[in-house]
């Protein structure tokens, strides 16, 4: 192990100052972050008019745009099947990932009103892998509970019904797909603000806005290469 | 009267449907392609659907497709190559952390087929097969590959060499299944497989790991292979590895630490200074934090780092660890593999360092030590049972009497009958340390139907739990006062005590002998035990010393003879006879072969009882001391007094100093004849 370097505050921010951010890697960063953030057709839209060479090939990139657009529309048994076929091992090894699906599927059918199909899919696909997994149970029963309910945007989980859900799976997905290709998981920005999947979005999604501004402050340039050093595309 | 079953439901399941849609020889072929992507989609994930079509014998029908596929062999293309892929992946799917399904998957002929298609053209195909493979290779029912055979290891080089992400995952997962023995790690080195994982060190996330691991198994405790991996033909394979522990993904950090650590344990030559042990326990100490399964896997990894090893402890210790650990216990609802990890790591720190009993203890984190030893998984049990052994090494606290009490008492014992023998030599050996309580509260033991589960544990057929339960009675009985004494003794009959002392292992021998020894420690009724049953007990004990060869053994029975030798005349004469069974005979005493034994110890136990039998204010001395001058006892002492033993030479003095003044009347003016 080396000594250990310490670098006083003052002396990081003089640093990031005299960085010189190259476009092809603010290019890379803003796709990458698209990709893994689940924004996919906005990334494949970035990618072509930008001409950025992806980290990530093609048929990765398709089989993302298909699972999203799958979970975005609520056709959860449809993404299912497409992350299937790409690679049967994701779901397979990833029983959090999995329950949540399921989760998601059971969400949609209350959204459309299918009350009878929703308890039968609770009783013969959620309960079983609640009862293997006693760290889920909590999450099924909230998810079962918003069957008591008549009304259920008033009911105390009504969240799960709302589109960020959709979004949450969606990201989920996202990442074992990212991961099981052992691709980056993106920017990563998880490992410096622990807890839910939400915070990192509002937090990424503003992280985005000062990368996409063609206003270059004085702020979002260190804040550029800071990820930029995160992200070891360079090396002070 | 038996009541009637409702009548079969003459409506197959959707389930059966499906089964009946696969098995079934009319339908075309699209329909036959829908069913299998059907059940794939159906059983990924889904444990109780796999058990469910494992029933309904899916796995038949689909390697009987697969093997018609194959068969066929470029037939019908368009569905040929689908089918092959959809049946291999549902296959694979079922072996997939399923054991019940990887004996089916085994069963149906699987292997074979799948072995076959590796490859195949179509990069499609072969990623299935490859998959499928490398799943049911997690399990340990998979067929042993055996690496000895030449054709098998250019199979497997061929496999490591592949450009195909899931091939080369296939050859490292077949790597860690089969190779156990130090000859398979050695053939496998000189093979060259070696370099071909370090260079997949390089490659994706899934190879690196994969790769981490199988390098574990073949350099694990085996200090030739370690020096073949460090040495220049590998290249930096040590700055490679040491570069992945600091890897951004936990899993990749927790298999490098992996490789460090079983470098470090085969081979004292590496990794041994103090900058390595401390950035290693930081990396695990930061894994155990990890939300996923590498939180739960970090303690063992842990556990073989720091066992055995108190400078490692330390370090541990000086870095919070115990803190954090109980931290994770405070958090709840743990699933067992974490808790066992935990626990097992407790127990290493706690084996050898006061410090870390100190700090569990402060923590009141011993509550949960307790709770656990009720738990459903009999992992949990047994390591909270290693765990309070360790802890219940605290002198100090023992001392005190912290462990002998109901909260913790009662469990352990419900746990001496318990269905999993590891849980019950566990709980033996927490027992054997607790119960040498050094207050009178051993009787809360005994109150709690200790003894009863002990001795009942005496008569067992295995002999690791024999030995146990006998040393947790010799501690129990150690020093005990003589009401407590009654109680054990209406339990442990002579009998049981005859049985083992004789008994068919040495090492329970002697352990029964040195109960016996703690029994006849004390007063001197006392000693009248080993005369019940018209002395039977002391008998079998005498026919023990002449016939055993173990010295441990011997040296037990010479400490019971000397506890009764200290009693009265009468027991002295018994242990006279014992020792001197045939009187006027040429046979040499085997209390000289003792006396001459190359162990100091029996020396000592030897030497410990001539002076109780000389012990001049004794009536009998003066005969005693005559019949062991005929015998050569006294000239074999005189010996003795410059033995390099210091407990030797002074007890012979003692023993010589007694003996002469019957001797030699001139010697002194004190001749005791009464």
């Amino acid at each position: 192990m080396g000594i250990k370097k310490v670098i006083t505050k003052e002396d990081w921010e003089e640093r990031l100052d005299y960085v010189k951010v190259r476009k092809e890697d603010m290019n890379r960063l803003v796709m990458n972050f698209l990709f893994t953030e689940g924004y996919v057709e906005a990334a494949e839209s970035f990618r072509l008019e930008s001409w950025t060479a992806p980290d990530i090939d093609l048929a990765t990139i398709a089989v993302l745009m298909g699972v999203n657009k799958a979970v975005q529309s609520g056709r959860v048994e449809d993404a299912m099947e497409k992350v299937n076929d790409f690679n049967p091992e994701i779901l397979d090894t990833n029983p959090q990932l999995f329950f949540h699906l399921q989760q998601q599927r059971l969400i949609e059918l209350i959204r459309n009103g299918k009350v009878f199909e929703a308890l039968e899919f609770a009783q013969k696909e959620l309960a079983p892998i609640g009862e293997e997994n006693q760290s889920i149970l909590e999450e099924l029963e909230r998810t079962v509970s918003l069957l008591a309910f008549e009304d259920v945007t008033r009911c105390p989980v009504g969240e799960l019904l709302d589109v960020s859900q959709r979004m949450k799976t969606a990201c989920e997905v996202n990442a074992a797909i990212l991961t099981s290709q052992s691709h980056e998981k993106g920017l990563n920005l998880g490992a410096f603000v622990p807890g839910n999947t939400d915070a990192i979005s509002e937090d990424a999604l503003e992280t985005l806005c000062w990368l996409i501004s063609p206003y270059f402050f004085f702020n979002s340039r260190r804040t550029i290469a800071t990820l930029l050093f995160i992200t070891k595309k360079i090396y002070f | 009267m038996p009541t009637s079953a409702p009548p079969p439901s003459n409506y197959p399941t959707r389930s059966e449907d499906l089964i009946g849609r696969l098995n079934s020889v009319h339908i075309p072929c699209e329909a036959k392609l829908k069913a299998l992507r059907e059940l794939k989609n159906q059983i990924i994930g889904n444990r109780t659907k796999k058990i469910a079509f494992l029933k309904l014998g899916a796995v038949p029908s689909l390697v009987s497709i697969l093997s018609s596929a194959v068969a066929e062999n470029g037939g019908n293309l368009e569905f040929n190559e689908p089918v092959i892929i959809q049946s291999a992946a549902a296959i694979g799917s079922f072996a997939c952390g399923l054991d019940a399904g990887v004996n089916a998957v085994l069963d149906a002929g699987a292997f074979p087929l799948l072995f076959g298609l590796v490859s195949h053209p179509n990069e499609k195909i072969v990623d299935a097969c490859a998959r499928s493979l490398k799943l049911i290779y997690q399990s340990k029912l998979a067929p042993k590959y055996n690496f000895l055979l030449e054709k098998n290891m250019d199979f497997l080089l061929s496999l490591l060499n592949s450009k195909n992400e899931n091939v080369t995952g296939l050859g490292a997962s077949i790597i860690t299944h089969s190779c156990h023995t130090s000859l398979e790690q050695e053939t496998l080195s000189e093979a060259g497989v070696i370099k071909k994982l370090i260079s997949l060190l390089g490659g994706s996330l899934i190879q690196r790991d994969a790769s981490l691991e199988s390098l574990g198994a073949i350099i694990k405790e085996n200090p030739v292979v370690v020096s073949k991996f460090m040495g220049p033909v590998n290249g930096r394979a040590l700055n490679v590895v040491t570069e992945l522990t600091k890897d951004r993904y936990p899993q990749t950090r927790l298999l490098a630490c992996m490789c460090l650590i079983l470098i470090r344990n085969a081979s004292t030559c590496y990794l041994q200074d103090a900058g390595i042990k401390t950035k290693l326990i930081l990396i695990l100490l930061e894994l155990i934090d990890d939300p996923g399964q590498v939180g739960d896997e970090a303690p063992f990894v842990l556990s073989s780092l720091i066992a055995e090893k108190e400078d490692l402890q330390k370090i541990a210790f000086d870095s919070n660890i115990v803190d954090k650990l109980c931290n994770h216990l405070e958090k709840g609802s743990l699933q067992a593999k974490s808790l066992q990890g935990i626990f097992l790591a407790l127990a290493d720190l706690c084996s050898k360092l006061e410090c870390c009993r100190d700090r569990f203890l402060s923590l009141k984190a011993f509550n949960f030590l307790t709770d656990v030893l009720t738990h459903d998984s009999p992992e949990v049990r047994t390591a909270a049972c290693i765990c309070l052994k360790n802890i219940s090494r605290s002198v100090k606290n023992l001392s005190a009497g912290h462990f002998m009490n109901e909260v913790v008492i009662v469990p352990l014992v419900q746990l001496l009958h318990d269905t999993c023998t590891s849980v019950q030599i566990a709980a033996l050996g927490a027992i054997s340390n607790i119960v040498v309580d050094f207050t009178e509260h051993k009787s809360t033991f005994i109150h709690c139907g200790g003894v009863k589960q002990l001795v009942q544990l005496l008569k067992s057929m295995d002999p690791t739990i024999r030995f146990n339960a006998m040393w947790a009675l010799k501690n129990l009985i150690f020093l005990v006062n003589s009401m407590c004494k009654e109680e054990i003794l209406l339990e442990l009959s002579p009998s049981i005590l005859i049985s083992l002392i004789c008994d068919p292992e040495t090492s329970v021998q002697e352990q029964a002998l040195a109960l016996v020894r703690n029994l006849v420690d004390g007063a001197i009724d006392s000693v009248e035990y080993v005369f019940s049953e018209e002395g039977l007990l002391l008998n079998a004990i005498g026919r023990q010393l002449q016939s055993a060869s173990k010295v441990e053994v011997l040296i037990q029975g010479m400490y019971v003879l000397n506890n009764v030798a200290s009693g009265n005349e009468f027991h002295k004469e018994a242990v006279m006879n014992l020792l001197f069974p045939h009187a006027g005979s040429d046979t040499q005493t085997i209390l000289i072969k003792f006396m001459q034994s190359t162990d100091s110890r029996l020396r000592t136990a030897s030497v410990w009882a001539l002076v109780n039998l000389t012990l001049t204010s004794s009536p009998g001395a003066n005969s005693r001391v005559m019949k062991l001058q005929r015998a050569g006892i006294v000239s074999q002492l005189k010996n003795m007094a410059n033995d390099p033993c210091l407990d030797v030479k002074l007890r012979a003095k003692t023993a010589l100093g007694q003996s002469m003044m019957f001797v030699d009347p001139s010697m002194g003016k004190f001749v005791f004849t009464c």
